[in-house]
């Protein structure tokens, strides 16, 4: 019943342009309460400068962030900005590559005026700047969420750089803990990790989680598979993980990767037998509308059906202010259905964190000059707050660098009255592109409510003792 | 580094002269020893070289043998059939790049930044009529036309024939470009592909190739560089950073065409084996290709010249043959091909930044093959295909497939033959 109600609500969210809330254009609504300003910044301009692969692998994902960037900061900037002083945005490309991200870093950090914060993307760049941010005391916000990026080799050491998601590594234990939870559902599993080579596609495999999901009853392959993002055929990989008994594949990949997973295992007839699950960005709406090249037998896209983690509000959850603000704005900018994804939304919760960050850190020191990476960091570090509702940004007074809550949800796709989710392709809703294509029109239903993911860094709280 | 510097003998002397120092600095017996062991490598090295590789080859088979013998019948035959699909494609790749190479001698490093460009021009046709833009169709079909008349020189256009020759080209293409209806779309994209590929070989070879005849083959290589950064740029300011799914196979599956075509085999096998159908027609458009080429650098004139041109640019001049238009056309070619194979990846993944990557994949089936060799490119990509679903096979979670097995196989092949299976054997006297 919560599902079919969730859907509705999803696939309303996804196609309605209507105004959703009620306000004019000069101020913020009354759910959007930032700390009051002790001091005006009118005349100023607080940069939000950011770096990563918009043009690579993760472009998919980080071209909407950017959008999401662009209209938060216009909508801000329009009732006030922070404490008068207008958000501008400085982005640089690196393409994936690490040579460009350290070139953009050498760059940022070079300006005469330091930054006071970054923004990242990748768990690659993360890895790498790790030690230099440290050194010369700059924060950066991530959407990512690799152990040695964030704590270190160790898992112990917190460095400067704090993640808007879990752990990649508590991501899969949370998976764990739900289908060992669900064994019902989930008899006897064996799970196999297929994904893609690199700091992001590795980062969930690790030894601490092989020994927490053992302990949830879940049984994780000790041999993984990896594909390029490049691959044209995956079907060796896939089987050898079948072959070796996995009942479940795990897949820490995002935009084409769960997609290729989901359409070997149409290819295979293995829809059925095996079940498909993956991180986060698994279960992004880019992944959806991939998908809609390769049907299933119900005639819905592949990935139907497929399970991971949700760590966010998500669009079909329009009963939050703060979600039903963001379709209305994404709507009023045109952005089409591929913009509305998980990065979209974060890039608003970004701006609205950016904001109420920038009036804490200055109301502490009394002027914007005054505020180095130094106080940032404090600041960070102490703040309890919610940025549009869409997530809760505690870092717990320093101890952690990853936002801890999550759940558990399904993607499936809006039937074609939208009155709930479809069945088969023939009651699926089947939204015509610009490009002369049909898309249908992802939802994804929350299977468990949000709590703490397992802490499964090296040495931490949630490991088995050995 | 020594041989450059000495020559054959020269180094042989320069090491026996090496090891006699030694023997005087050491005594007299451990120098005897060092100079025996120079003078039998000195006069079997061939042997001893192959002696190396033939005992890590049989060590290689001790390892591998068992591990096939552990298989399951339909694993085997199945990584069998992908590995063989895949080479397919990358044998379309390699024979763009090979034929470029042929008619030049330049290593074309753009091919799979050429591969998107082609398959999102192929994409942008086949969308549906009322998203073209007439005026994006009518500038592709004039400067098509246009490139075509000027191939040999700037000249044609003072000349009316040529004009009237552009005209048509470019008259041709734009109705073609803007029939309406979806019914029709996947001859508008083709012809849409064909157009795009054209001006895209003959641009790239009338502004960044033809100025550099006669100039160091070096200096053309790192222009194929460029060029690839240069289409990255183009490609992400007109269709963006987005990840495109190409649904050019659907219509198989509405023709009754299975999707992918599945043999059961578990009585026989143990398993079910799968064809895809698009790496299988990819797989056919290879064979078809190469046989074309095979016949085209054979038997016409046109490929003569190539081969010709690709010998010594300034020879061919100076016996009549127009350099610069063979230069054209195999870039034209090799464009062509390259859109083929970026439609065909397309459709079996998605156009996507990620997949001029592929081409790296195909950079070793050229070399294997051999650089100047037709067959060598559809061989070479097909023991690349092979070598890298075995290796995922045998070796499971090393990515031993895509990282190691190639190069590997590569390397043997080269200590071997060193200008690949099929290609021309060279001797410069230094």
């Amino acid at each position: 019943m919560k599902k079919w109600l969730l859907g509705t609500l999803a696939a309303a969210a996804l196609v309605s342009s209507a105004p959703i809330l009620a306000q004019d254009d000069t101020t913020l609504p009354d759910f959007i309460q930032h700390t009051a300003c002790e001091v005006d910044l009118t005349g100023s301009e607080i940069p939000i400068q950011h770096f990563g692969d918009i043009s690579g692998s993760y472009a998919f994902i980080t071209q909407p962030l950017l959008a999401g960037l662009t209209d938060a900061a216009a909508y801000y900037n329009a009732r006030g900005g922070v404490c008068g002083a207008t958000l501008v945005q400085e982005n640089r490309d690196t393409g994936g590559d690490l040579g460009q991200t350290q070139a953009a870093y050498d760059y940022f950090s070079g300006l005469e005026n330091e930054p006071d914060l970054l923004v990242l993307y990748a768990s690659g760049d993360a890895e790498l700047l790790r030690d230099q941010l440290a050194e010369d005391e700059i924060p950066a916000l991530l959407s990512a969420g690799s152990v040695s990026g964030l704590y270190g080799e160790d898992g112990q050491s917190p460095g400067w750089i704090y993640a808007s998601n879990p752990l990649y590594a508590d991501q899969f234990g949370s998976f764990c803990r739900y289908i060992g939870a669900n064994a019902e559902q989930f008899p006897e599993p064996v799970v196999g990790y297929i994904s893609w080579p690199g700091a992001f596609g590795e980062s969930a495999f690790t030894a601490e989680v092989m020994s927490y999901c053992a302990e949830q009853g879940v049984t994780i392959l000790e041999t993984p598979e990896y594909f390029p993002p490049s691959a044209t055929d995956i079907t060796t990989n896939v089987q050898n993980l079948v072959d070796a008994g996995a009942n479940i594949l795990y897949t820490n990949s995002l935009a084409s990767g769960p997609f290729l997973v989901a359409k070997t295992m149409v290819d295979l007839g293995l829809e059925d037998s095996v079940q498909l699950a993956g991180v986060n960005w698994a279960l992004d709406t880019s992944v959806g509308l991939l998908s809609r090249t390769a049907l299933g037998s119900d005639g819905l896209p592949a990935v139907n059906g497929i399970i991971g983690s949700l760590p966010f509000h998500w669009w079909s959850e329009t009963s939050l202010p703060g979600i039903a603000l963001i379709s209305e704005q994404a709507a009023a900018n045109e952005r089409p259905l591929s913009a509305k994804n998980i990065a979209y939304l974060l890039g608003w919760a970004l701006v609205d964190t950016y904001i109420e960050l920038y009036a804490r850190a200055v109301n502490e020191v009394g002027s914007l000059d005054a505020v180095d990476g130094a106080v940032m960091k404090d600041v960070i570090e102490a703040m309890d707050y919610s940025p549009l509702g869409l997530y809760h940004f505690n870092y717990d007074g320093g101890a952690l660098r990853a936002l801890p809550d999550n759940r558990i949800a399904v993607m499936m796709f809006a039937n074609a009255d939208m009155s709930g989710v479809a069945t088969s392709g023939e009651d699926a809703m089947a939204v015509p592109l610009a490009d002369g294509t049909t898309a249908y029109v992802p939802v994804l239903v929350p299977l468990s409510e949000f709590e703490p993911a397992p802490d499964l860094r090296p040495g931490g709280a949630d490991v088995p003792a050995s | 580094m020594l041989y450059s510097a000495y020559g054959r003998e020269g180094t042989y002397k320069y090491l026996n002269h090496f090891s006699y120092a030694f023997s005087l600095s050491k005594g007299r017996g451990e120098g005897f020893f060092l100079t025996t062991i120079t003078t039998v490598y000195h006069n079997n090295r061939r042997i001893i070289t192959y002696a190396i590789y033939a005992i890590g080859l049989i060590a290689l088979l001790l390892l591998i043998v068992p591990l096939l013998g552990s298989q399951r019948p339909y694993r085997l035959v199945q990584s069998t059939v992908t590995g063989v699909l895949v080479g397919g494609v990358y044998a379309l790749i390699a024979l763009g790049i090979v034929v470029i190479n042929k008619a030049s001698g330049v290593f074309n490093f753009a091919q799979g930044w050429m591969m998107l460009l082609g398959g999102l021009v192929f994409y942008t046709f086949f969308s549906s009529a009322s998203s073209i833009s007439p005026l994006a169709a009518l500038v592709l079909s004039i400067l098509t036309g246009l490139m075509v008349i000027t191939t040999n020189s700037w000249r044609a256009l003072r000349n009316p024939r040529s004009l009237a020759i552009a005209a048509g080209i470019a008259a041709f293409g734009f109705i073609a470009l803007m029939i309406g209806g979806d019914s029709l779309k996947l001859l508008r994209a083709i012809i849409g592909a064909v157009y795009g590929a054209v001006l895209t070989g003959l641009t790239i070879e009338r502004f960044a190739i033809r100025p550099l005849i006669g100039q160091p083959l070096f200096a053309m290589v790192l222009m194929t560089l460029a060029i690839s950064e240069l289409l990255h740029g183009i490609t992400q300011m007109i269709w963006g950073s987005v990840e495109i799914p190409l649904q050019v196979f659907t219509g198989l599956s509405q023709l009754g065409i299975p999707m992918p075509f599945r043999i059961q085999a578990t009585e026989t096998l143990g398993g079910t084996i799968i064809i895809r159908t698009e790496l299988l027609l990819a797989f056919l458009l290879s064979l078809l290709a190469f046989a074309a080429f095979v016949g085209f650098f054979r038997y016409t004139s046109v490929g003569l010249a190539m081969r010709a041109t690709a010998e010594n640019q300034k020879l061919a001049q100076s016996v009549g043959l127009r350099v610069r238009t063979i230069l054209a056309v195999a870039w034209a070619i090799a464009a062509l091909l390259a859109a083929v194979a970026g439609v065909l990846q397309g459709g079996a993944s998605s156009l996507s930044l990620n997949m001029p990557l592929l081409a790296l994949s195909a950079f070793p089936a050229v070399l294997l093959g051999g650089l100047e060799s037709i067959p060598g490119a559809l061989l070479g990509g097909l023991i690349i295909g092979l070598v890298q679903e075995f290796a995922n096979l045998l070796f499971p979670g090393t990515q031993a497939g895509t990282e190691l097995a190639p190069y590997l196989v590569l390397m043997v092949v080269l200590v071997i033959r060193p200008d690949g299976l099929f290609g021309q054997r060279r001797i410069e006297r230094i």
